[in-house]
């Protein structure tokens, strides 16, 4: 068929489609009067178009992802060489991640096959064994380890370290990390690089799909030394040294320069991100990916991205700050650094990411002060009514009243003013308190209620329901008001970790 | 055209992670948060990177196209590996009529949509271009449109016919 014909085609395809279905026929037929072949070809276009009216609708990736995942399907069930594949654990750009068994030692570990972008061509197939080794040398608690580099049918495979637990892609789903998570998890990630850079390998693609916490808790960076250019084609781009690698939000202004150099403060940048993500439940440059573009170009403009917002742990918000500047100068030196900072950080204990709300707060504090004064009040009277209690109940009742009282208002103001003084470490402070409060003040209403008894025995009986009330009302307050407001004042803590 | 090739190649991984994050989140069948265009992407960013050398990244259309092209490249390269690998060189042909599966997706050989729009090409290369940026740089209609620098009637126009032009040959290779 030319161009002209396609022309014609077009032009009566067009004009048929927008005629009633009932005419459309009759139509094509007078347009196309003595020229079968032509007849033919428009039915044949609009049968087509009425069959599969979507066709294409989905971009490429949608139509067969798993062809642009570079996976031929799942691996579940198969031998390959020494390794039995039982299930598929998770998948990223760097390929499917299985867990299998390794036959020859008995155990199960991760099984990654590298897509083939990876391999195909013989020089990067060779700097990605010589990074797989680096990387397998690497030993630390935070860095899932690397076992072997196998190579079975010319496919090429990381074993690895099996790591059972949840991304913090997974947990930033749920908010931000919990105050008491957040910065132990920071001081292991920069603990794995100092580790990593140490031996100069670094990451390059740093982000919360990447790191684990396991089950019980350890925090594991998946992939060291591994993050590579990939392409689809050009060989030009096979022999750039440094080329684009990265995930557009986390990656350095350097890692988009063509022939700029990538070294840890590179990974730096990204642990900042990484850091800003879980303390404040979002990326710092935006929740959108246009504004996450922006601030990219911004960057590539030779500005540092401004951040609308300061995050709520002011020590944290510089130490953020400084890893995501603009140029590696500008940033920690070294991860070594940067760890040194998160440590002085956990130490001053600075970190509220919750900070107690306000209103709700002062009923909490006002509630201890109440209570001091009402605590206070029970030897008081237990004094004015010794003599009608009898001697010398009377006397011993108030004497074991007034010590209670005085340890139980002790133990409360001392609450009282450490929450004023240190917030941030109310919470373990009243946890660890509040037991022995909790005993003083039940054995102060016993002896009131003691007190009463011996006071009704000599026919006092109002000043005897006078102390029943009043012991009532204590216990009323530590079992009812005491942990609603300590609730409203987020001290529990089933509140503040989830 | 090589240098521009060139420059958009150290900026394709980018855009390769990028559709492999798409195409994770269609696997998953998940509404990706956030629908990132690579196509977009790799201009925004280019259009940065080469704003010393004035003139040469001003065209969106051109850049798009580039892109759109870069994209349809890896599939295909990818695809065709695939083909290899699998079959020992013979092609690999799942073309299922959507007929027969109601509500269900429709798989497309890629290789042979290639080549259909190798063919498009020659008899009409506005369309095929129109094809490769829709389907290959996911660019909307009036992304198209604006690229392509026509108004977005046209660009359904072209659509429709082009498409029932690529589902007919395809129907027509499946049977062959």
């Amino acid at each position: 068929m030319n161009k002209e014909r396609w022309r014609q085609v077009n032009e009566i395809f067009h004009t048929a489609l927008e005629q009633d279905t009932w005419a459309r026929e009759a139509y094509v037929q007078t347009a196309t009067a003595g020229d079968p072949e032509l007849r033919r070809e428009v039915q044949t276009l609009l049968a087509s178009h009425q069959n599969s009216p979507a066709f294409l609708d989905k971009p490429a990736w949608a139509v067969d992802p798993e062809l642009a995942l570079g996976d031929d399907g799942s691996l579940v069930g198969k031998h390959i060489g020494n390794y039995r594949i039982i299930e598929e654990i998770g998948r990223g750009g760097m390929g499917v991640v299985y867990a299998a068994e390794d036959e020859r030692l008995r155990r199960t570990v991760a099984f990654k096959a590298l897509p083939p972008e990876y391999t195909s061509d013989p020089g990067r197939r060779e700097r990605l064994i010589r990074e797989a080794r680096a990387a397998a040398a690497l030993s630390h608690p935070a860095i899932a380890t690397i076992f072997y580099l196998e190579e079975i049918n010319r496919e090429l495979y990381i074993i690895s370290e099996l790591v059972r637990g949840r991304t913090l892609r997974e947990e930033l789903r749920e908010g931000p990390l919990a105050p008491s998570h957040l910065l132990p998890a920071l001081i292991s990630i920069a603990e794995a690089l100092v580790a990593a850079h140490e031996r100069g390998i670094v990451h390059r693609d740093l982000k919360p799909e990447n790191i684990l916490r396991r089950d019980d808790g350890q925090i594991k960076v998946l992939d060291f030394g591994l993050a590579r250019p990939t392409t689809g084609s050009q060989t030009t781009l096979l022999t750039q040294e440094g080329a684009v690698l990265g995930t557009p939000g986390y990656m350095a202004p350097e890692q988009l320069t063509p022939g700029a150099e990538i070294d840890g403060r590179t990974d730096i940048f990204a642990f900042g991100v990484i850091a800003w993500e879980l303390a404040t439940g979002e990326h710092p440059f935006g929740t959108d990916a246009a504004s996450v573009i922006s601030k990219m170009v911004e960057m590539m403009e030779g500005k540092t991205p401004g951040l609308s917002r300061a995050l709520p742990l002011p020590g944290l918000d510089g130490i953020a700050r400084r890893c995501m500047r603009r140029t590696p100068a500008e940033r920690y030196p070294s991860a070594q650094a940067l760890l040194a900072d998160l440590r002085a950080l956990e130490g001053s204990r600075i970190s509220t990411p919750l900070p107690p709300r306000h209103d709700s707060f002062w009923w909490w504090q006002g509630h201890q002060i109440i209570v001091s004064i009402l605590n206070a009040s029970a030897p008081a009277t237990m004094w004015a009514a010794r003599n009608w209690a009898g001697r010398p109940v009377g006397p011993m009742l108030f004497l074991a009243s007034l010590a209670l009282a005085t340890i139980s208002v002790a133990l409360r103001l001392n609450l009282f003013f450490a929450s004023r003084v240190h917030p941030e470490t109310l919470m373990e402070h009243r946890t660890r308190v509040f037991p022995a409060i909790a005993v003083v003040d039940t054995l102060l209403a016993g002896s009131l209620l003691a007190d009463a008894v011996a006071l009704s025995k000599n026919d006092h009986d109002a000043i005897a329901a006078i102390f029943v009330a009043l012991a009532a009302v204590m216990l009323a307050s530590l079992s009812l008001i005491e942990p609603a407001t300590t609730a409203a004042a987020r001290l529990t803590r089933s509140r503040s970790i989830k | 055209m090589t240098d521009d090739r060139q420059s958009v190649n150290s900026l394709l991984p980018v855009v390769y992670q990028e559709l492999r994050r798409l195409a994770a989140n269609y696997l998953r069948r998940e509404r990706p948060g956030q629908t990132l265009q690579p196509t977009a992407l790799v201009h925004e960013a280019y259009m940065r990177l080469m704003k010393d050398k004035p003139g040469r990244w001003q065209n969106r259309a051109h850049f798009c196209a580039i892109a759109a092209h870069s994209m349809r490249q890896i599939l295909i390269e990818r695809a065709r590996a695939r083909g290899a690998q699998k079959r020992g060189g013979a092609r690999q042909r799942v073309t299922l009529d959507e007929r027969l599966m109601p509500g269900g997706e429709r798989s497309i050989d890629l290789l042979a949509l290639d080549e259909a729009l190798e063919r498009l090409a020659k008899i009409d290369p506005d369309q095929a271009r129109l094809v490769e940026l829709r389907f290959f740089g996911g660019l909307t209609v009036e992304e198209t449109a604006e690229a392509m620098e026509i108004s977005p009637a046209t660009v359904k126009r072209h659509w429709t016919v082009a498409s029932a032009w690529l589902a007919r040959e395809l129907e027509g290779n499946s049977q062959a």
